[in-house]
């Protein structure tokens, strides 16, 4: 039997494709984020060696000391870390003494992660990992990099997660910074660094300080290094207030791999 | 048209788009496969081809892009119009077909970060400078990427008078 041919005008076939594109715009994000992690999925081995590729070759293009920057950004992380934890224990200590506490992450659980892709737009900061619900992950879970808090698990399937880096433009994090006892908001900059703002310069921060992440119940338990003070200048709009310029405590994009910070694992 | 050719090279441009694409950036400014492909296809192919592989296109750049939605539109829109408007005036020269990823890009990726603000999804302060790198890069790159294309894509490009 003959099978009839159907011809669509340009004009219905535009009226109907562009129907679909209103649909997938408006529809909520959870539901069409699934079309990217499905592609993840799908073509993740692919993905993870393109990436690989173009950080090998960005890697070379660099000096020859890249290997021994991401150890030294590594041990000086974890330095700063272990610092600020023993400050803490200090005082504790000080004002407890006799009386026993455990360690901050004890009991916590790491969970590794490699990076599939980045958001290819270069206009939002996200990537992709390979692990999802199935591996305890949840949404706002604190992603590590070379021992430095880099991101936020933002959306959540079940093999695969999308983490939003403290420079996205929608990123915000309570952060401390160096030894003042004061908590402010960091938001992302939608570039390379991030911005701490409404700090009264009658606190005294300079560059070079380290800036840490505040508990955060549920999350973090202790202080963690998210970066350090790259500039502080006087704000524009308020001169009474510090406009202060954090960069991240390790080369987000030389990471291969991240971790995972789940402070209550259900077992 | 080849269907399956069409979806087997947007596949593979989207994987280098994804990851190979950063080796050649110049100050984090990449240029986009995708949009050179929308060109492409929008200036060889029939109307009614154009609107077909315009949207898939957008749809592709959507899914290794940050939301799902702005581009689909935004590059079924222009590619569409470029398609009506290839019917009158011919791109098939290489300055032309720079300026014309360079236009297509710029309006196609305006339209998209408002539909992005729109949808609610944050758009950085400086997505206007990348938008303008990236448009630039593309149109430099874009029409020596046609001759493989041409070659992949197995398109007469002698039949320019469309119906």
């Amino acid at each position: 039997m003959a099978r009839k041919h159907v011809k669509i005008s340009s004009r219905m076939l535009f009226t109907w494709f562009m129907l679909g594109g209103l649909i997938l715009l408006f529809a909520p994000q959870n539901w069409t984020n699934k079309f990217q992690f499905v592609f993840t999925r799908l073509f993740g081995w692919p993905l993870s060696i393109s990436r690989a590729v173009s950080l090998s070759v960005r890697a070379r293009q660099m000096s020859g000391d890249v290997v021994s920057r991401g150890e030294y950004d590594r041990l000086q992380n974890h330095l700063a870390n272990v610092m600020e934890e023993l400050s803490q224990e200090r005082r504790k200590v000080e004002a407890l003494s006799g009386l026993h506490s455990r360690p901050a992450l004890e009991g916590a659980k790491f969970v590794l992660a490699d990076i599939i892709t980045n958001s290819v737009g270069g206009l939002n900061k996200t990537f992709i990992i390979n692990r999802g619900q199935s591996d305890g992950l949840a949404k706002d879970q604190l992603v590590l990099g070379d021992n430095s808090i880099i991101g936020t698990i933002s959306e959540v399937s079940s093999r695969t997660a999308e983490v939003r880096l403290i420079t996205d433009s929608a990123s915000n994090m309570a952060v401390n910074i160096g030894e003042l006892n004061v908590n402010r908001v960091m938001e992302g900059d939608g570039r390379d660094s991030a911005k701490v703002r409404m700090l009264s310069i009658k606190h005294q921060v300079k560059a070079g300080d380290n800036v840490y992440a505040c508990k955060k119940a549920g999350f973090l338990d202790t202080p963690f290094i998210v970066g350090e003070v790259a500039q502080c200048k006087r704000d524009d709009e308020n001169p009474s207030l510090w406009d202060i310029t954090v960069r991240p405590a390790c080369n987000i994009d030389g990471l291969n791999g991240v971790v995972v910070l789940i402070m209550n694992p259900q077992n | 048209m080849q269907w399956f050719r069409f979806a087997g090279i947007v596949i593979v441009v989207m994987l280098l788009q994804a990851g190979l694409v950063d080796v050649v950036a110049i100050a984090s400014i990449k240029f986009d496969l995708l949009l050179i492909l929308l060109v492409f296809f929008a200036v060889y192919c029939s109307a009614s081809d154009a609107i077909i592989t315009s949207f898939a296109i957008g749809f592709a750049a959507d899914v290794i892009g940050s939301a799902i939605g702005p581009q689909t539109i935004s590059f079924g829109l222009f590619g569409t119009l470029l398609a009506c408007l290839n019917s009158i005036i011919a791109v098939r020269r290489m300055p032309y077909q720079s300026l014309v990823i360079a236009v297509v890009s710029l309006l196609s990726g305006t339209s998209a970060l408002l539909l992005t603000f729109l949808k609610g999804q944050p758009t950085p302060p400086n997505a206007f400078l990348i938008l303008l790198g990236t448009s630039l890069y593309s149109a430099a790159v874009g029409p020596y990427l046609f001759l493989p294309l041409l070659w992949l894509t197995n398109v007469r490009t002698h039949h320019f008078y469309r119906r």
